[in-house]
């Protein structure tokens, strides 16, 4: 048997596999992973948090020298903004339920755009600080937490960029919104943490 | 009736077995040279042999089983399909429970009466039992204090009272003794076997450890905690003496000047520097051998 | 027993070894790609301990540089557990869980993939680290700060660097494992199949799992705070920078504790299947043992600090979790007693998976009392860190573990090839295991009491009749794989056809043909009766008889 052959012979297998054995109840099967993923996901955050609290409960010079503490002012207005993209994201799925593309497209984007201002704030946030990641475990800790949210914040931001792209296409939603409704319950997901990590950091000082 | 006695000679036959293996227990260990090694081998002797108990049992259960119930050449039948017993399962289950729940009890206690300190940065036990020292007839005073300076890859023993430094760790017999460790680099243990007692030294940290050396001789102390290249070569001597004989080895040792100990991991290290052709991968550097008072 | 009779089904497909080496989304071809692969890992790292055993025959550091010989302990334990364990135990879980809940396949067949090719990556990135300058990390699978983050040859691309990436690697494949056997044991067994109609097995893998989604991710949180410090240069475990090393251990033990549990349940689920079967009597105590396996899942992430005994602990902390631990071993107990319950009075069997199980449980009996001294913080003070701990883990890994890993592929090999094993060669191979097993970990024990620390490459003269004894353990062990590996490789290419069911057992895989075809059931089963119904006279399935 060439090469070619079992390649093809590989193709069909996995069509086959797949069609036939998982496809029925595939979209339920994927949310409940991705619900799965998203739990455990939630953990590395935990630890980070666990880290933080005991960090910061157990040193004695908590902040670097010079360092008084964090500005709260803009940071809460970033958190306004990110928090209230959850409803935005939300109505925008509730208009894809009642099949109103458009209506879909409009809210969506707007999350989009709430979601990049949020990375846009905390990037001018990070440049005017006077402490970097190397600077003791209180830079450490503060970068690590929100960079590593960040990193969230982003990556929700693409899958969204995704999503819309995908609405265009023809038929795209007629087996269910698997994507979309994933997309907003990460987007969620990384709002929580938010807060979580906004009271930890910056409310309490 | 017949199965009453079978079952009886076997649980005889277990417990004898057992208390021979705890009574043997004690001959595994280096010699008891501090009060807590006693309280160490007696928990230990213990926990072998209920440990013994289990372990022939079920050994035994099921050896029983290959060799009775082994199935015949052309028999291709079932066994009872028995499915459990709730009554055998509870028992099974609560047993267990209370044995570890002893266990733990005697655990505890035996590691109160310790009373080795360690870290205690957050809370502290609080001491309900007579530490083991008590045991003994001694009080804490008077105390043996040295400070235990550990570093890739060496031991230094600093006494404050005569601010003497060593290399050999030399304590009085039957004397409480308080140290503090300190590491200069890297995580290292504190451990000498023939007192049963260990504690991890934490860089940037000084931890308290205390316990009481009850018989004079010559032990070894090693690093426990991985340090890196020369980890096994950090080991060091600990002797034990009679009060005065320490009281004349810290008066003389006082009157040395430091000189350069010998250490084998600078002097392994060296070795290797000068063969073009070494084996090994780059390695940290040994802090260089360490000047002390007195040295073996 | 081994001929086929008329109403055995024959595969349709004929057999194709070529699939084993392309990117196959059937989760058969994919199990036994992560057995092979892990076995060849598995021989690897103990090549690399076999040469370990070659240095420790005598007192002095002579055979290798103190540095090679912290390298290949570092890599013997990385590989046998990134390697070896967790990947060959993901193997059956793979190969058997469709298997046994009557799916076609896993949920998501194409992740199942890509988790399973993530594992050469990790084992060949762990290889090349031997490589680069300064050597692969040598500072043991656990890492710990600050000795880990030395890095003696000041590169960006050192050892640790490459170590991290592969426990990285492999961290992300397990995740993707787990998430896709969860969701396949939740929601795509066969009608009819309740939870207290699944295997025992199923139950434990699922157990497992569920102890690689909440541990993994704590690890993966510690691991990127070291490389952060190993190559950025933060402060998080550098006590010189004012950080805590300790927290590290925290993270470290949080996950790799409950590993254990990870690795062992499933080796539970193999002993709770393989002694029904050559016992012919239901699994004693079926519900309760399934369950178990969950509570230890449960009390699992709480006892992780019983490693930090002599660490910087405080000793509240050691006392609580101290209880924890010795809790554990009541759901552990209830299984080894269920298991000599379904012992007692059968009609024994002693094939080679029979001998395998039976030797595992009792090296397991041995490991757990060990290990329940261990549990006890002032036994532990002593012996922590000592030979006597490498004994007990030993006794868990490989005597109880590789033993199961060893029935479980005698037992379903007939199952996985259609073709039997040589039943002399395997016993000859169980016989040189357990003597093996032994002869190289029951020594261990008497050293680390007199006080040997683990992980030295030299040692006092007064510990050496021990380490010979031990060392020569360690070759009988590395012998003792010759005739499984022939036995293997023989059966599999001119060994009897095998049937559908050589072991007359009963379960879903059991019922279809010997290798099974893709998607495994031509119609789906509908479960009638609990598993193990053997000398029961009843039928598992309503549509497949059994």
């Amino acid at each position: 048997m060439t090469s070619s052959e079992s390649a093809i012979d590989n193709v069909e297998l996995t069509r086959s596999l797949e069609i036939p054995a998982t496809h029925e109840h595939e979209e339920d099967n994927r949310m409940l992973g991705f619900i799965i993923f998203l739990l455990s996901e939630s953990v590395i955050f935990l630890s980070f948090f666990a880290g933080y609290i005991v960090y910061k409960t157990t040193m004695t010079d908590w902040l670097p020298a010079g360092i008084s503490g964090l500005e709260v002012r803009e940071p809460a207005i970033n958190t306004v903004v990110l928090v209230s993209s959850s409803f935005v994201i939300y109505i925008a799925e509730r208009f894809l339920h009642k099949e109103n593309l458009w209506g879909f497209r409009f809210f969506w984007l707007l999350t989009m755009a709430m979601g990049s201002y949020f990375l846009y704030g905390q990037a001018v946030e990070w440049m005017g600080l006077e402490f970097g990641f190397t600077s003791g475990v209180f830079g450490g800790t503060f970068f690590l937490l929100t960079g590593f949210h960040g990193l969230h914040v982003l990556t929700g931001v693409l899958l969204q960029a995704i999503m819309l792209i995908r609405s265009f296409l023809p038929n795209n939603y007629a087996g269910g919104q698997f994507g979309v409704e994933s997309t907003s319950l990460f987007w969620h997901f990384v709002d929580v943490i938010w807060i979580v990590l906004f009271i930890l950091i910056y409310v309490w000082q | 009736m017949k199965r009453a006695i079978t079952l009886g000679a076997i649980a005889i036959f277990l417990t004898i077995a057992s208390i021979w293996m705890g009574r043997a227990s004690y001959s595994w260990f280096p010699p008891q040279a501090s009060a807590e090694a006693i309280l160490y081998d007696d928990l230990f002797s213990i926990l072998t042999a209920i440990g013994t108990f289990i372990f022939l049992g079920v050994t035994l259960a099921i050896v029983y089983n290959i060799i009775f119930y082994r199935v015949g050449r052309y028999d291709t039948s079932d066994g009872p399909p028995i499915e459990g017993n709730v009554r055998l399962e509870i028992l099974w289950t609560v047993t267990p429970l209370l044995i570890v729940i002893g266990l733990a009890t005697a655990s505890y206690q035996t590691y109160d009466k310790m009373n080795l300190h360690g870290p205690t940065e957050i809370a502290h036990l609080p001491q309900v039992i007579e530490p083991a020292y008590a045991d003994t007839g001694m009080t804490a005073e008077p105390m043996t204090n040295v400070e235990v300076d550990s570093k890739q890859w060496a031991w230094v023993f600093r006494y404050p009272e005569k601010n003497v430094t060593s290399t050999e760790l030399h304590l009085p017999v039957n004397q409480r003794a308080h140290f503090e460790l300190r590491s200069q680099d890297v995580i290292h243990g504190f451990y000498i076997p023939a007192f049963r007692v260990k504690q991890d030294i934490i860089p940037a940290k000084t931890i308290d450890f205390e316990f009481t050396p009850i018989r004079e001789g010559k032990y070894r102390l090693r690093d426990s905690q991985y340090s890196g290249t020369y980890f096994a070569a950090m080991q060091a001597d600990v002797v034990v003496e009679s009060p005065a004989a320490y009281k004349d080895w810290l008066n003389e040792a006082a009157k040395q000047t430091p000189t350069p100990a010998p250490n084998q991991a600078a002097s392994e290290y060296a070795r290797r520097e000068q063969k073009e052709d070494s084996a090994g991968w780059k390695t940290v550097v040994p802090a260089p051998a360490p000047m002390v008072n007195y040295h073996p | 027993m081994t001929t086929t009779t008329p109403q055995d089904l024959i595969p349709k497909t004929p057999p194709n070894w070529r699939k084993y080496f392309s990117f196959s989304t059937d989760h058969k071809v994919i199990g036994i790609q992560y057995i092979v692969t892990a076995f060849f890992f598995f021989l690897l790292a103990g090549v690399f301990a076999m040469i370990m055993r070659g240095e420790l025959i005598t007192p002095e550091p002579d055979l290798l540089d103190r540095t090679v010989y912290n390298g290949l302990y570092t890599m013997h334990g990385t590989i046998m557990l990134f390697g070896w364990t967790f990947p060959v135990l993901s193997g059956f879980a793979n190969y058997l869980v469709p298997l046994m809940i009557g799916a076609r396949d896993m949920a998501f067949p194409r992740l199942n993939a890509v988790a399973f090719w993530m594992i050469p990556v990790v084992g060949i990135l762990l290889i090349l680290s031997f490589l680069v300058p300064g050597g692969p990390a040598q500072s043991g699978w656990w890492a710990y700060p600050p000795q880990s983050l030395q890095n003696p040859t000041g590169n960006l691309i050192n050892g640790q660097f490459i170590w991290l990436l592969a426990v990285a690697i492999s961290g992300v494949s397990s995740i993707m494992g787990a998430l896709n056997i969860v969701t396949t044991i939740i929601r795509m067994r066969a009608p009819g199949m309740g939870w207290f109609k699944t295997p025992a097995f199923v139950w434990t893998v699922l157990a497992a799992q569920l102890i690689q989604l909440y541990g993994l991710p704590a690890l993966t949180a510690g691991a990127v705070m070291l490389l952060c410090d190993l190559s950025v240069g933060t402060a998080f475990f550098d006590p010189a920078q004012g950080g805590n090393p300790v927290l590290f251990q925290h993270f470290f033990w949080f996950y790799s504790h409950p590993a254990v549990y990870v690795m062992v349940l499933p080796v539970f689920g193999i002993f709770s299947e393989v002694f029904p079967v050559y016992a012919r009597k239901p699994l004693f105590g079926y519900k309760i043992v399934a369950v178990s396996s969950l509570i230890i899942t449960g009390l699992s992430g709480i006892v992780w600090v019983h490693h930090m005994f002599a660490s910087g602990t405080p000793g509240w902390m050691r006392v609580v979790f101290m209880a924890s631990t010795m809790l554990i071993s009541v759901p552990t107990g209830i299984k080894v007693f269920a298991w000599v319950g379904t012992i007692w009075g059968g009609k024994l069997r002693l094939d080679t998976p029979m001998l395998f199980a039976m030797g595992g449980l009792i090296n397991f009996v041995f490991a757990g009392i060990t290990g329940i001294m261990l549990s006890s913080v002032p036994i532990d003070i002593h012996v922590n860190n000592t030979y006597f701990v490498v004994g007990h883990f030993h006794y868990v890994l490989y005597g109880t573990i590789t033993f199961g890993i060893y029935a479980g592929i005698y037992h379903w090999f007939p199952k996985m090839t259609g073709k039997m094993y040589y039943e002399g060669l395997g016993k000859l191979h169980f016989y040189l295991t357990f003597a093996g097993t032994a002869l190289n970990f029951l020594p261990m024990h008497p050293l680390g009491l007199m006080g040997m620390p683990r992980r030295v490459a030299s040692y006092d003269p007064e510990f050496a009749f021990w380490n010979v004894l031990a060392s020569l353990g360690g070759f009988l062990l590395g012998i003792s794989t010759i005739p499984f590996i022939l036995n293997m490789v023989s059966s599999w290419t001119s060994g009897k056809p095998a049937g559908n069911n050589p072991w007359k057992a009963i379960g879903l895989e059991w019922l279809i043909s010997s290798p099974p075809e893709h998607e495994n059931f031509e119609e789906i089963p509908v479960v009638v009766a609990e598993p193990y119904g053997y000398g029961k006279d009843e039928k598992l399935t309503e549509n497949m008889g059994g």
